[in-house]
């Protein structure tokens, strides 16, 4: 199939800094198949950068991260004997490989298919916004409802971890399940309401419009809008102080608390893997995108490394709160996120609305 | 039943108490106020006088049994050796170091070495010979630490190895010496001189009598000849 390669090689991604082993590799005859498939625009975006490649760095390097840093605010030393050289970088791996070996249990009154299944299945709704997420030129599609869309998707995640809850047929994960079956409907409307605000803004909802209106980053033009889309974040990746419905001290992690071996490694990085998606999503809409300083020698890849840096730079910061914060009940989370949210996600659209109309942006 | 109420606080007393929360976050993350010390890689500053292995000098030891006697667990048995030197059950001992105390001529010394092994009971029963060499010891640590309570508690960190076998100095030795009291109830069994652990009583034959002499600098006061003499003929008197 030569035209398929040339199709390939018209649009593939242009980074100087490796551009003469590419050429080489291009030469050669099935390597070139594979280097043109990976380096493809499409492919690149959603198996390299934004997307699968960089989903595992995050969670290598978040997982430890929260661990080292809740440690050392409780005087402890965290993950550190694993690779200690580098700190312990390497625990998650371990861990992961833990996991993979370790006996996944299906317990008798578990529902079997849905119980094995909805964990891969999970995967779904955290890659398929990747397709949707743009990184400059790197990009797999470009549609002008790429932001509600991505909303829409990341917005299943819980009801898959509803459904898992349900396939568990464990009181703790029922509790769990219908916890974060509340706090959905509490931090989802908030949220959209935020993401609705910055469409308003920019009066779109194409991420490119977007990142090319934003000379001034959006946190500062709408700061409610972010404050809320943040107090979201927190609530949908239920983090502490949002940590209802995994709450390892009252329910044992909720809907997981069935899950062992490889299928817990699987639901437990899920919220990690939610937070990386939203943190793109923030990134896009309120800290200007792929925007940055130039790296010439970087090309095509310099959009991209710009989304994730910004996006994992929030993350590792908002990864504080567990250590600062403790656990909200969950009527008190319901009234916060049905009260005061919803007030500040329907104030922040009418400054929108009141930056759109006085003519503020242009 | 009453109801408890969450303090009502004002918009800028929250969000200050939120920062300071924050900022104690922050700044424990940068630099934690941790006092764990890491042992394997630091150790803690031990005293000299430290009640850990205990070593033994057999050239020192004068088999007066005071260790065997004294030992509070039973763990001290003395064994025949050149003379009779002291073994200690590890299983038993409760680390008091009263043996090393009680002894006379510091044949019995602490060192800091607080982390040993035995395979198994048996190996515990450590005899004489066994202790005179230091264990070989694997030293990972690279930091010694020490707490300061001053105020709060602080960890001082030091990059320096502690040497952990200290130099003892041996004990001074009573102001007392042996003596014969009363010469004339001497029966010249000379049990005086074959118990004397120092070698310190000779006899000297003089016609039908003995003459004990006392060397005053190997006296060690063990006063072992003054509770085998049958007669009370040696005492204790000053320097």
């Amino acid at each position: 199939m030569p035209g398929m390669l040339e199709i390939m090689v018209q649009n593939m991604v242009n980074i100087p800094l490796i551009q003469p082993l590419v050429d080489v590799l291009l030469k050669i005859p099935v390597i070139n198949y594979i280097v043109a498939l990976i380096l493809w625009r499409p492919i690149f975006a959603v198996l390299i950068i934004p997307g699968l490649g960089a989903i595992m760095l995050v969670l290598m390097i978040i997982v430890w991260w929260e661990r080292k840093l809740t440690a050392r605010v409780q005087w402890r030393v965290g993950p550190l004997e694993v690779s200690r050289p580098i700190g312990g970088v390497m625990q998650v791996m371990a861990d992961g490989m833990r996991y993979f070996f370790q006996e996944v249990i299906v317990h008798r009154n578990a529902h079997a298919i849905y119980f094995i299944q909805l964990p891969i299945l999970a995967f779904l709704p955290v890659l398929l916004p990747i397709l949707l997420i743009p990184a400059g030129p790197v990009y797999a599609i470009r549609s002008d409802y790429a932001i509600p869309a991505i909303v829409a998707l990341i917005a299943l995640i819980p009801v898959v971890i509803i459904a898992m809850g349900w396939a568990s047929n464990n009181r703790f994960a029922y509790i769990g399940a219908i916890r974060e079956a509340f706090m959905y409907f509490a931090y989802e409307i908030p949220l959209i309401f935020a993401v609705l605000a910055m469409m308003v803004l920019y009066g779109s909802g194409d991420p490119f419009v977007i990142v090319e209106k934003q000379t001034v980053p959006g946190i500062l033009l709408n700061p409610v809008a972010a404050l809320t889309f943040i107090i979201a974040t927190v609530m949908a990746t239920s983090r502490l102080p949002f940590e209802i419905p995994e709450a390892d001290q009252e329910i044992a992690f909720g809907p997981f608390v069935e899950y062992s071996g490889i299928l817990f490694g699987l639901v437990m990085t899920l919220a990690y893997e939610k937070l990386y998606l939203m943190s793109l999503l923030l990134t896009i809409l309120f800290l200007g995108g792929w925007n940055g300083i130039a790296i010439p020698i970087l090309g095509d890849f310099m959009p991209p490394f710009w989304l994730f840096l910004k996006a994992f730079v929030f993350m590792l910061i908002i990864s504080l709160l567990r250590s600062i914060y403790a656990r909200y009940r969950l009527d008190q989370a319901l009234r916060i996120g049905w009260s005061s949210i919803l007030a500040i996600s329907i104030i922040s659209i009418a400054i929108s609305y009141a930056l759109v109309l006085t003519g503020w942006l242009p | 039943m009453k109801k408890i109420k969450a303090e009502k606080l004002g918009l800028t007393e929250s969000v200050k108490r939120h920062l300071e929360a924050i900022g104690v976050v922050v700044g424990e993350v940068i630099v934690p106020s941790t006092i764990t010390i890491h042992y394997p890689r630091e150790r803690r500053k031990l005293p000299d006088n430290f009640r850990g292995l205990i070593l033994f000098d057999s050239k020192a030891c004068i088999s007066c049994f005071r260790c065997a006697h004294i030992c509070p667990a039973n763990a001290i048995v003395m064994e025949h050796r050149i003379a009779y030197f002291p073994s200690i059950d590890y299983a038993k001992c409760i680390f008091c170091h009263f043996c090393v105390d009680s002894c006379p001529t510091g044949a019995l010394r602490p060192t800091k070495i607080h982390d040993f092994v035995y395979k198994d009971m048996d190996e515990m029963v450590v005899h004489s010979e066994e202790m005179v060499e230091t264990p070989e010891i694997v030293r990972e640590d690279s930091f010694t630490v020490e707490y300061v309570f001053d105020g709060d508690v602080q960890l001082v960190k030091k990059k320096e190895k502690e040497e952990l076998v200290p130099e003892v100095k041996p004990p001074e030795r009573p102001p007392k010496v042996a003596a014969a009291l009363n010469p004339e109830n001497c029966i010249s069994c000379r049990l005086c001189v074959a118990a004397c652990p120092t070698f310190a009583i000779s006899a000297k034959e003089e016609k039908t009598k003995i003459i004990l002499e006392i060397n005053v600098d190997r006296c060690t006061a063990c006063s072992i000849c003054n509770k085998i003499c049958p007669t009370s003929t040696l005492g204790l008197v000053d320097r």
